[in-house]
């Protein structure tokens, strides 16, 4: 579902993201650690055409996301670290508003649905986003991804900053996801949650992919260890 | 479309919702309405007056009694110069032109009553008129409305989002030119009701004749004007990293375009084809029409070869001998020989009217403000044109009455008999009331090609960096 091939980002000198190769099937919760600066974000931003590759190629359902920049936009949903809504708007309006931009319709009734599914305090819908908490705002994100119907979810250390429960309740979210059979990229800093959620573990450093595995694989020791290992290389 | 409209939608909500945007909107509405209601009553008083002095003179001209037509020449009459009904929404030179002029055989006088002699210089910032407000003001509420269009989607994070839903930067820049096209169209609604009401009320429109083509061409072209201005300042927040670099820039080009180029230009204008003072230009009129314009045909001289050429062609010895009057005749070729060095004259000044106005029309080039405040002036009959074909206008009847008095005067009097002869009510009644129409909007539009040229060259421009920024930019620099 979704496909690095040799993907090299370079700035100038600098090689931000250096020949990486990846997949991730439908279903996948493929989750990508590493330091500041080690390719997760730039990662993502290839993935989502935000920035144009130097090198190889980024695919989405085989499609490559720099020629079929709108195509590969509508199987996906991304949710930032800091998901940034209209704060002059309601959770719903936002909702409605994204939704209408990706070409879907909904009722008022269907969105106040999806908002409640994704865990959003029945009272909040209709305030406005300014009053939001990140991980209320965060829930947003994940129900614009249900409502979108996204087969490919792009995160970008989505649980960054949010306490123990709204972590574990965007956790819980990802799983329903993964069930529904959404391919999800996520970059994260969280060993736990990548241990915990993800069904495949990559660590990234200075660029490179430096190690990738199931989860299942290792126990949450010698997934530290491990980090901590290329993290002092 | 229907993406374009739900940006749109989104971009009308959030703005409303903000209180400086909901300000600045009520302010300038405000503003409006001001403007064209004092423009409104000041058309009014000054029609009123306009209509009662100009019928009072009338009356005074044919009740003035019997009397010698060359002294009726002389005791003239009055002409106002009539109000437009577009003049309440763009006041233009009329400050400057004067409203009233005085007829008299062998003078020209000048305009009187120019309201900015009893202003200070802040008069030359300009009266608060509908056309000001539009011209000045408005760019401004729509920088503060779009500087942000997209430095503030960029520096809160919504852009990716925004990006990542599948739009294009063209769909969404044309999102937000629409959004704001439309909140400025709710603004500028009440002036543009107003404007098309007062043009097709029972207001009299004898002065323009297609005052309805006039006030359709107004609409379009600020539509042009301020379409401009929306555009340029989403293009502006398209390429600045943050909204403070956006909003300076804008403020930058507000002040340059709409304060000081208009300003700069008209002081280098007239410092470049500079006018002689009235004092100067009146003292070669009288010295030429002493000594006539090559500077050695004295009145003398020109008497006596008018004299010659008469007693030439009808074989006579001595005036007296004419069978009209030669004192008439004589008199008429006195004016026509003041009329020629005026014209000369004239022509000479209207040269450099001519000359200065060619140079803010190829300013106008490099600034749509000024563009846009010359067509506004010409179509609201307040430019320098429709003076000028006023003034010609006034002109053309002073000649005209003139030449009728001087006319009667030589077919019924007898040479010597100066003021013996008198003319009566039925002389006076010949010479038609004043009556003035201005050029029609086409003939004034081909004066003012650079004008329209500068519109059309702004908007090919501004299409031209949107779509060329659009293709290029990426959410992220890289």
């Amino acid at each position: 579902m979704l496909q690095a091939k040799n993907l090299t980002k370079k700035y100038g000198n600098f090689t931000a993201l250096n020949g990486l190769n990846l997949s991730v099937e439908a279903g996948d919760i493929f989750c990508l650690l590493g330091a500041n600066g080690a390719g997760k974000s730039t990662t993502i931003n290839l993935f989502l055409n935000f920035i144009d590759p130097s090198e190889g190629q980024a695919t989405i359902g085989s499609l490559d996301v720099t020629e079929y920049t709108k195509e590969t936009k509508q199987l996906l949903s991304y949710i930032p670290e800091n998901l940034m809504l209209y704060p002059n708007l309601s959770g719903l309006e936002n909702l409605d508003f994204f939704c209408g931009l990706g070409g879907k319709s909904y009722t008022k009734e269907q969105l106040e649905a999806l908002l409640k599914q994704s865990g959003l305090q029945p009272d909040f819908i209709h305030q406005r986003v300014s009053s939001y908490s990140k991980g209320m705002r965060q829930k947003v994100g994940i129900a614009l991804a249900a409502a979108r119907e996204a087969s490919v979810l792009l995160l970008d250390e989505p649980t960054s900053g949010l306490d123990p429960k709204a972590s574990n309740e965007f956790s819980e979210l990802l799983l329903s996801m993964k069930e529904k059979g959404v391919a999800t990229l996520m970059a994260t800093h969280d060993l736990f949650r990548a241990k915990d959620t993800g069904t495949h573990i990559g660590i990234m450093n200075e660029g490179v992919l430096v190690e990738q595995f199931e989860s299942a694989d290792v126990s949450f020791q010698d997934l530290e260890k491990l980090y901590l290992k290329h993290m002092h290389n | 479309m229907r993406q374009l409209l739900f940006i749109a939608r989104k971009e009308i909500k959030v703005a409303l919702r903000e209180k400086l945007v909901v300000s600045l909107g009520i302010v300038t509405l405000l503003l409006l309405g001001v403007a064209l209601y004092a423009g409104y009553v000041s058309y009014q008083q000054q029609k009123e007056i306009i209509t009662e002095t100009q019928a009072e003179k009338r009356k005074e001209w044919l009740n003035q009694g019997d009397k010698h037509p060359h002294i009726a020449a002389h005791y003239g009459t009055f002409i106002f110069k009539p109000k437009t009904v577009l003049s309440l929404f763009d006041f233009g030179l009329d400050a400057y032109t004067g409203t009233s002029v005085y007829l008299e055989a062998h003078y020209q006088h000048g305009f009187m009553f120019r309201p900015a002699q009893d202003h200070t210089s802040m008069i030359r910032f300009g009266e608060l008129s509908a056309a000001l407000v539009l011209q000045v003001l408005a760019p401004l509420l729509i920088i503060f409305l779009a500087f942000g269009a997209f430095t503030r989607e960029r520096e809160s994070g919504t852009l990716k989002l925004l990006m990542s839903q599948g739009i294009s930067f063209r769909l969404l820049t044309w999102g937000k030119i629409v959004a704001y096209s439309i909140m400025l169209a709710i603004v500028l609604l009440p002036i543009v009701v107003g404007i098309f009401i007062l043009s097709f009320s029972g207001i009299r429109q004898e002065v323009i004749p297609d005052i309805a083509f006039r006030a359709v061409l107004l609409v379009l072209i600020y539509g042009v004007y301020l379409f401009l201005f929306i555009s340029f300042s989403v293009w502006i927040s398209l390429r600045s990293a943050t909204g403070r670099n956006a909003l300076l820039t804008l403020l930058t080009g507000w002040m340059f375009f709409a304060v000081l180029m208009p300003k700069t230009v008209t002081n280098f204008s007239e410092s470049l084809y500079s006018l002689p003072s009235m004092r100067e230009f009146k003292a070669r009129i009288q010295e030429d029409k002493v000594n006539g314009l090559d500077g050695k045909t004295p009145r003398s001289v020109r008497r006596a070869r008018l004299e010659k050429e008469y007693l030439e062609k009808y074989q006579v010895d001595s005036v007296e001998q004419l069978p009209f009057n030669f004192e008439g005749v004589s008199m008429q070729a006195g004016e026509e020989h003041g009329n020629k060095v005026y014209d000369h004259h004239l022509h000479k000044l209207r040269e450099i009217f001519h000359q200065q106005n060619r140079l803010r029309s190829i300013a106008s080039l490099f600034n749509p403000f000024l563009a846009v405040q010359h067509l506004s002036m010409a179509l609201s009959g307040t430019d320098m044109y429709t003076f000028i074909h006023f003034e010609k206008a006034v002109e053309h009847y002073r000649r005209e009455l003139v030449r009728k008095m001087n006319g009667d005067m030589a077919e019924n009097s007898r040479y010597g008999e100066f003021y013996g002869y008198k003319a009566q009510r039925d002389l006076w009644q010949e010479i038609d009331d004043f009556a003035y129409q201005t050029p029609t909007a086409a003939e004034l539009l081909q004066l003012y090609h650079l004008e329209i040229l500068s519109l059309l060259m702004w908007t090919a421009l501004v299409f031209v960096l949107l779509n060329y920024s659009n293709r290029k930019m990426k959410p992220l620099h890289g």
